[in-house]
This record gives structure tokens, sequence and C-alpha cells, in this order.
């Protein structure tokens, strides 16, 4: 099929839904109302989820911060809270970045490269927020088990060494989380090269 | 007349761009319905800007084309739409068989195509002039008679596959 058959191809299937008009006034208004009503949802309820999670988290070891004893669990509290804070920061900006195309005012060729941007950036965040939750998962163990039942796990587990066995195997696995990133990236900056 | 009358008005006598806008950048039945939702929720929310002096169909498919876009981004949103059981996405490309199935092949052709050379395919099939493909698009009329001509070329390797 020749770009002049597929021409004539589409205008015979254009008419033929010409024909077919279904779109009533209600269903319309209906659909436009809905929309709004659900975007809000949409964009909303996960993120808040998440952000609650962080807060409550972060009232938490700020409000029992005396309990951290060590300097090494005050250190672990500390990078906590910050990585807590970051998350939701991180994840609110990116998302709000990514759904940024102005569609009111833009041409194609503006909204594609706001996209490729954007998806660019996002991943980005992605890998950054992986890795902070690496780190959180490493320091709010022995902050909770100090906060919860009293013990300090460095002292009673020797968690030192676990984490220096379990080093290595990080960035491997790492390396596999990221794969399907990388070809995310790479279609952005092909779009990008024929922008 | 009221505008919220005329917008219906307009989007009744343009659905089938919304249609084939919504069919050509999704691939699934879930998602055709949910992005053709959206573009009418983006129309209608951009609509009171709208100024009368630029071409209906101009900003109609500019605003498709963008929302089409931004989609992109999204994930599957099950339940987070209004179900369209009014038979909407229902329609046959054509009556006759053949040509049915010719329209199955030329949509699928299409989506093959990059989301830049998708748009332009689609306005040219449209029957809109360099210029006008210009002028929704961004590109320069030179840049979409170049794109065009590559579009072909892998049209044709498409065939030989």
């Amino acid at each position: 099929m020749e770009l002049d058959e597929m021409k004539i191809l589409w205008g015979e299937m254009s008419a033929e839904m010409e024909k077919q008009k279904k779109l009533t006034g209600s269903l319309i208004i209906r659909m436009a109302n809905d929309r709004y009503t659900n975007k809000l949802n949409s964009i909303l309820i996960p993120e808040l989820l998440g952000t609650l999670v962080c807060i409550a988290g972060l009232l938490f070891i700020t409000i029992e911060f005396q309990q951290l004893n060590t300097w090494y669990l005050q250190a672990c509290g500390i990078i906590a809270v910050v990585i807590l804070v970051s998350l939701p920061f991180l994840s609110f900006k990116s998302i709000f970045k990514l759904r940024s195309v102005n569609i009111l005012q833009n041409n194609y060729r503006q909204s594609l490269l706001e996209y490729a941007i954007g998806k660019k950036r996002f991943v980005q965040v992605q890998k950054l927020s992986f890795y902070l939750s690496a780190v959180l998962l490493l320091v709010l163990l022995p902050v909770m088990a100090q906060l919860i039942s009293g013990k300090d796990m460095f002292a009673v587990n020797r968690l030192w060494l676990w984490y220096a066995i379990a080093f290595p195997f990080f960035y491997p696995f790492s390396q596999w989380v990221f794969r399907s990133y990388v070809k995310t990236v790479e279609e952005a900056e092909n779009m990008l090269k024929e922008l | 007349m009221h505008s919220r009358e005329v917008f219906i008005g307009i989007i009744q006598e343009n659905e089938s761009l919304i249609y084939k806008v919504a069919k050509l950048y999704t691939n699934s039945r879930e998602d055709e319905e949910d992005l053709y939702q959206e573009i009418v929720y983006q129309l209608w929310k951009s609509f009171p800007a709208f100024r009368a002096e630029a071409r209906l169909s101009t900003w109609m498919y500019r605003i498709a084309l963008n929302t089409a876009i931004a989609h992109l981004n999204k994930a599957k949103r099950k339940g987070n739409h209004l179900p369209i059981d009014e038979g909407l996405l229902n329609r046959t490309d054509s009556t006759d068989n053949l040509k049915e199935e010719q329209a199955k092949i030329l949509y699928d052709r299409i989506k093959q195509l990059d989301t830049i050379e998708k748009a332009i395919i689609l306005l040219y099939l449209e029957g809109k002039s360099y210029e006008e493909i210009a002028s929704i698009t961004g590109f320069t009329a030179t840049n979409v008679g170049t794109r065009l001509a590559r579009i072909k070329q892998k049209i044709k390797s498409q065939i030989k596959k």
C-alpha cells in the first residue's frame, strides 16, 4: 500500500465514520466533568498515601530522637529524617514535571520536546529515589529497632558486618533494576535528536 | 447561543477526528477510551481560550495531538474513566469487509511509525497542506516535506518485510 493508496483509503474510511456520529451532548458533558473529578484523585491519592507514611515515620523519629543514645544511631536517625523529607518532595516534583506538557499552548514539536526532556528527568529522579530508598532501608532498621524495642542492632547483631557483606551485591542488583530505564532514556534521546 | 451548546456542536461535528487520534496513539480499548475522554476534557478546558480567527481544525488537532503526547506518560489507570458502553468506539471503519481489513492494515502501518511521524502522516492523510501541518506541528513546511518523504520510504520497507 503506497502513500497515495493510503490517502484514498483513509478518505473512504473517514467518510464512512462521518455517517456514524454517536456522541450525544450529555455524554460529552459527562466525559468532561467526570474527567475533572478523576484527574484530582488519580494524581493525588497514591502520592498522598506515600507522603503520609513518610510523615508518620518522620514524626515518630523526631519525637523519639532522644532515645537514640549513640552517635551512629543518631547519625542513622538524621539520615532517615533527611531521606523521609526528600523522597515525597522528589516524587511530587518529578510527577508534576512529567505532567507539565502544556497542552493548551504548545505545538506538537514543543510538546514532544517537553515530553522527552521530562522523561529523561523522571528516570534520573527514579534512580535517585531507588538509591535513597536503599539507604533509608539500611538506616531505618537500627533506628526502629532502638525506638521500638530498645535494642542496639549494631551491638547485638553485628549489623556492620551484614552491611559489609551485602554491599558488593547491591551494585549488580541496581543495574538489573535500571535495565528497563536505559531503554526509556535512549528513546527519549532519539526523539530529542529527531526534533 | 450558550457556549456549552457551541462546544457540544463542535465536538459532535468533529468526533471522528478525536476517534482517529485516540485510536492511533493507543494499543488497547481501555487506553483508547481513556485518551478519547482526555481529549474531550482538554478541548473543553481550552475552549474558552479558543479564538475564532484560528482555524477550528488546527486548534482541535493541536489539542488532540498534544493530549496524545501527554497521555504517553500515563500508565494504565484502570477504572479511572467513564465506561463508554454506548458503542461509542464500536465503529466500523468500513461496511465492506475487505475495506475493513484494509483499514486495519492501514492503522497497523501507521502505529509502527514513531511519535513524530505518526502525527505528520495523520495530518497528511486528513488532507492537510504542508503549511497547515507545519502550523499544527511546529516544524517548517520544508521539514514536513522531508519527513513525509522519509515516511514513504519507511512504509515501502514495511511492505517488503
